[in-house]
């Protein structure tokens, strides 16, 4: 069974077929303006997730059950439902970092402990492979900070597409000098090749199902994690009076779904430091 | 049948996983700051998608397509071919600035079809284009209706569009009653299938050659237009794709180009687009302050005209100087208006008139910017995209 039609979708509400989680990050890094922020690691609401304790570039696999993440809800599979995303919101009780863009995503699997220090390839062990998105449709690839470094340096990742052909090369991304651990290290909207959190892709491909490689173009101090996400929702916070709501289908025709055990989690994009605040929000989910 | 024809279709195409989402972070020319009331490209800009490096390469007034999948294209992905069992549509998006400097202005999303490179800027005379037919796909023939039907999808095929001028070739016969080297005009009777007239004429009402045999051999198709394939709707726009300024001129620029209805010898209007002097890279060469020779994104069209199937030929009045510029056609399919800083600007393309803009297999997605006030060097934008298709 699946949602089929507006009626389903209002039979859902009605039927109590849903769940409304808040949440809440506390950021005890220094962010920096325009440069992208996993809130992922920091304490709160759900609990805090890292992304270096597992053995180095060997796949591991993120989900509800075994790491937490924003809850949505129990698994419905198993009743013949489907699960989907409904309503977002998020807030923050402070001006200085507003405003913010968020993203609201499915955290599927992680590569951790790539070295800035080897100019070598870093050749990733794929035992584990998706555990939801599993032919890598729409899924990106984010580098997360775990160790600071100078910056400058750049890279590019080698990966299998969505299409199930490897071989695939990354636009070669250039790292920020942002020292935090959690900071999407190539992201910095006013530097060169900086401008998103997601490693650009080779023409015509929009997916990742794997990665192969990882290979520095220079050496440099640090550690990051490569984390492969599908992005769900967009939350855009312009100012401390108007948290940021929206009805994904009525406002955005969006009803992105959400796998039985899926880790939900978000990034950030700050205007200023989010230090020492708190980032709330909450999310409805409905099943059908 | 492709398509949505109710609410209901799109909710279950969503349900069902039909759907793509395009997260997106574009920076705006890394080299000079946009004026006031011009219009520049964000193709060399860096972010997701990164700088293009396509649109000062090539062969001189050469036509080039453009795809998804072009190499050094940087274009946004919008999640692959879905055709002929569905087509894609733009459901919604968004877009903001952070920067106080960047606003108020627009950004048009466009999909760029093809372009021109111009290398040649210190000739003043018009020059001739070179169209050579690019795009082609194999097809078979059916002599007891007259129709065609596509053996091979390499290049879309199923985006021909009634009307399109094309050209046949074969392996070793075309079917009776079709010619090499002659000028055709596809009558679209479905995505896999189409007729062939003599002319736009015939095809517009649907007067098919008649096919008397299949021939033998392979035989295959070749049409211009990647999308769009008629012109129905394509603007074009001159714009500094070098990482260096123009030189030191003020040229009338102007296009000699076939129409939409296939029509050539068709020019731009009297009152032509004036190119900037040292225009810098990315700007849109005739945007600017208002007044006499300044217009908006897109080069103005000879009375009636609503679209371009080819350009012919290109001319600035007098010598550039130095530098080098490009001729791209586009579709535009939105607009995001950013009023203020942080203030994102939504759209629903459901509720809109017409609604869902279409996109098309191989679809090169851009961003041009309408600067509202001086926007500085690398300012950022970003904000996502999101597709359906059923």
């Amino acid at each position: 069974m699946t949602i089929r039609n507006t009626r389903d979708v209002i039979d859902a509400e009605v039927d109590g077929r849903t769940r409304r989680s808040e949440w809440v990050k506390n950021v005890n890094q220094v962010t920096t303006a325009g440069v992208w922020y996993d809130l992922t690691g920091s304490s709160g609401n759900p609990r805090a997730k890292q992304w270096f304790d597992a053995a180095p570039l060997t796949a591991q696999r993120i989900a509800q059950s075994t790491d937490g993440g924003i809850f949505h809800g129990a698994d419905v599979a198993g009743d013949g439902f489907t699960k989907y995303l409904r309503e977002v919101r998020v807030g923050c009780a402070s001006a200085t970092p507003l405003p913010m863009t968020i993203h609201v995503m499915d955290y599927l699997l992680y590569y951790p402990s790539i070295e800035d220090g080897t100019t070598d390839p870093q050749v990733m062990d794929n035992t584990l492979t998706l555990p939801r998105y599993t032919d890598g449709a729409g899924v990106q690839m984010m580098a997360v900070t775990v160790a600071s470094r100078t910056g400058g340096q750049s890279f590019s990742v080698s990966y299998t597409n969505s299409d199930g052909v490897a071989g695939r090369t990354s636009r070669t991304v250039t790292q920020n000098a942002v020292a935090s651990p959690g900071t999407i290290t190539t992201s910095a909207t006013a530097t060169q090749g900086g401008a998103d959190p997601f490693i650009g892709l080779q023409a015509g491909d929009s997916g990742v199902r794997s990665v192969e490689s990882v290979t520095m173009n220079g050496a440099d101090t640090g550690f990051f994690a490569l984390v492969l996400v599908r992005p769900l929702a967009t939350l855009m916070v312009r100012g401390i009076d108007a948290p940021y709501e929206k009805d994904l289908l009525l406002l955005g025709n969006e009803l992105p779904r959400i796998h039985d055990d899926a880790y939900l989690s978000a990034i950030a994009l700050p205007n200023g430091s989010l230090s020492g605040l708190a980032v709330r929000g909450s999310l409805q989910a409905i099943w059908g | 049948m492709p398509g949505f024809t109710s609410t209901d279709q799109i909710i279950a195409a969503l349900a069902a996983g039909q759907t793509y989402r395009a997260n997106w972070g574009k920076n705006a020319n890394p080299t000079a700051a946009a004026v006031a009331n011009e219009w520049h490209t964000l193709f060399r800009g860096a972010g997701n998608p990164g700088a293009d490096a396509l649109f000062n390469t090539g062969t001189n007034l050469l036509f080039q397509a453009v795809k998804d999948n072009t190499t050094s294209a940087g274009t946004i992905q919008h999640g692959g071919a879905v055709q002929p069992t569905a087509y894609k549509y733009l459901l919604s998006g968004s877009a903001v600035s952070a920067a106080a400097t960047v606003v108020p202005g627009t950004l048009a999303l466009v999909d760029v079809v093809g372009f021109y490179r111009v290398t040649s800027v210190t000739t003043a005379t018009a020059q001739s284009t070179t169209n050579t037919l690019g795009q082609s796909d194999t097809f078979s023939a059916d002599a007891g209706t007259d129709t065609c039907t596509w053996t091979s999808t390499a290049n879309y095929p199923s985006n021909i569009l009634t009307g399109t001028r094309v050209r046949l070739t074969t392996t070793t016969t075309l079917p009776a009653g079709l010619a090499l080297a002659t000028d055709y005009y596809v009558i679209r009777a479905s995505d896999s299938t189409f007729k062939l007239a003599t002319s736009y004429a015939n095809a517009i009402a649907g007067t098919a050659i008649n096919i008397t045999d299949a021939g033998t051999g392979t035989h295959t198709v070749s049409w211009l237009l990647p999308r769009y394939t008629n012109g129905a709707g394509l603007e074009a726009i001159a714009f500094n794709s070098n990482a260096t300024a123009m030189g030191a001129a003020t040229p009338n620029l102007s296009l000699g180009y076939t129409n939409s209805t296939q029509t050539a010898s068709r020019a731009t209007p009297t009152v032509l687009p004036i190119g900037k002097t040292a225009a810098s890279n990315s700007h849109i060469l005739y945007t600017g302050a208002t007044g006499t020779g300044k217009y908006n994104y897109a080069m103005p069209k000879q009375a009636g005209d609503a679209g371009y199937a080819q350009v012919d030929t290109i001319q600035n009045s007098v010598s550039y100087v130095s530098g080098e510029y490009t001729v791209a056609l586009v579709r535009e399919l939105a607009q995001f208006p950013l009023s203020t800083l942080g203030l994102a600007a939504e759209q629903n393309f459901l509720f809109g008139t017409p609604s869902l803009p279409r996109v098309y297999d191989g679809a090169a997605l851009y961003w041009l910017w309408g600067s509202g006030v001086a926007t500085p060097a690398s300012s950022a934008f970003s904000g996502y995209l999101s597709f359906v298709w059923g």
